[in-house]
């Protein structure tokens, strides 16, 4: 898992009250580092200049849904684990979307911290592992070729 | 001219003709009326859920916020509790009275919390205008979300008995049995207006559920009980009933091919009994 202090999760909701919550909770309970956007749009643009190992993002949203927001996330960090806030009624949708695009999790609102916490911390072992698994794999195509 | 006579054949056959039409007529207002309070129903069922959907992000946002507060409190306790923290700040009368005030009224608000997210929930398990089709749905959690709904009408009077047996999943409109369960349970507790006890049963009978809804109440009349059903009629006075409730409810269960009964005595209360098969 990567150092706690070192982890930037980025967060998206057009409300902004969801935010400030969410974020609260990470400061006091966590070290880790967080970038939240109301504007799905304004986040995908400073994507280029950001490293991030999580991405949280809210279903329904003006601008565009969580849905196509996270598939752009995806593009760029496709190891970063995409999780989606959903309210109840996109509930099926949001189901739907998460076997279409991959999604990690998905968490309904109202959320429990506790919930939130350990999906998080989860997704960021999981990204871990995977990093792992990625460099053994590599360790061992090099071994072969070199016998 | 002279006129001919009308047979009494002839005058029974315009009799007869008379009577279909005054049927046909009765069945015709009967379904106008029901279909005008089915389209009600779904447009309440959309505003109901269009407002508990807009309730929930703000009150998920104060839900999160009191559990930071708690944790925060926590943490100040912690640091209070611990030996670097001078007595003086420990024990100062002010800071022992603002901790106090603040644990109380973070476990106030959770408490608060907690109840509106319960109601919440229940007004879109109630609505659930995304299950307008058939569904396998368990129906305690239908039941149990109407008793939320109607829990402000029966609170510190009416004592509520719930004997839930072992029902497998229902194959039906959930958002439609919902509105048989809310119907009979609000008939209840109008029938009870002292003290009483309302006791919801279920049990499995064959390919059948049974759910029985009893009341202490005051009991339907006999020369009532075979009428209850018929729309529009109704004993509740002008703004209480649409003598609706009853006639909608049969039509639901008789749409899921169920049955709906009802026993009752005159002063020591009414059980509805629905029948509903398993897989319709």
């Amino acid at each position: 898992m990567p150092q706690a202090d070192s982890v930037t999760i980025l967060l998206v909701d057009d409300e902004d009250m969801v935010l400030t919550s969410i974020r609260s909770f990470l400061a006091i309970e966590t070290d880790y580092h967080v970038l939240a956007y109301t504007s799905p749009r304004k986040a995908l643009e400073d994507l280029d200049h950001q490293l991030i190992d999580l991405v949280i993002s809210d279903y329904l949203m003006p601008e565009m849904d969580g849905i196509t927001f996270l598939s752009r996330v995806k593009e760029k960090y496709p190891h970063a684990p995409r999780i989606l806030l959903t309210g109840y009624a996109d509930k099926e949708n949001a189901i739907k979307a998460i076997n279409d695009v991959g999604l990690y999790q998905y968490i309904e609102k109202p959320w429990n911290n506790d919930d939130l916490h350990l999906i998080i911390r989860n997704g960021l072992e999981k990204t871990i592992l995977l990093k792992r698994l990625a460099e053994k794999i590599s360790e061992v195509e090099k071994a072969q070729q070199e016998l | 001219m002279a006129q001919q006579p009308v047979s009494d054949k002839e005058l029974e056959q315009l009799r007869s003709a008379s009577r279909e039409l005054e049927e046909v007529n009765r069945q015709m207002k009967e379904t106008q009326t029901k279909l005008m309070q089915s389209e009600k129903m779904a447009s309440l069922g959309l505003l109901v859920a269009g407002i508990a959907h807009e309730i929930n992000t703000p009150i998920g946002s104060i839900n999160s916020n009191n559990d930071i507060l708690i944790r925060s409190v926590r943490k100040m306790r912690e640091f209070l509790n611990c030996v670097q923290c001078p007595p003086e700040v420990r024990e100062n009368p002010e800071v022992v009275k603002i901790m106090k005030v603040l644990e109380e009224i973070n476990h106030n608000n959770r408490m608060a919390c907690d109840r509106i997210i319960d109601i919440i929930r229940s007004l879109k398990n109630f609505a659930r205008t995304d299950q307008a089709e058939r569904k396998k749905v368990n129906i305690h959690d239908g039941l149990d979300s109407t008793l939320t709904l109607v829990h402000h009408q029966l609170k510190n009077r009416i004592q509520i008995v719930k004997e839930y047996g072992d029902l497998p999943e229902i194959e039906c409109y959930p958002n439609q049995l919902n509105q048989v369960f809310m119907n009979l349970l609000v008939n209840a507790e109008q029938a009870m207006p002292e003290k009483g006890t309302l006791t919801i049963k279920t049990l499995r009978d064959g390919d059948c559920a049974k759910v029985m809804i009893s009341d202490t109440g005051i009991g339907i009349p006999k020369g009532n009980l075979a009428r209850i059903f018929d729309p529009g009629f109704t004993t509740k006075g002008v703004g209480v009933g649409t003598g609706l409730g009853l006639s909608i409810c049969h039509k639901i269960i008789q749409d899921h091919r169920g049955k709906i009964d009802v026993e009752s005595k005159v002063g020591k209360g009414t059980t509805f009994t629905l029948t509903l098969p398993l897989r319709s």
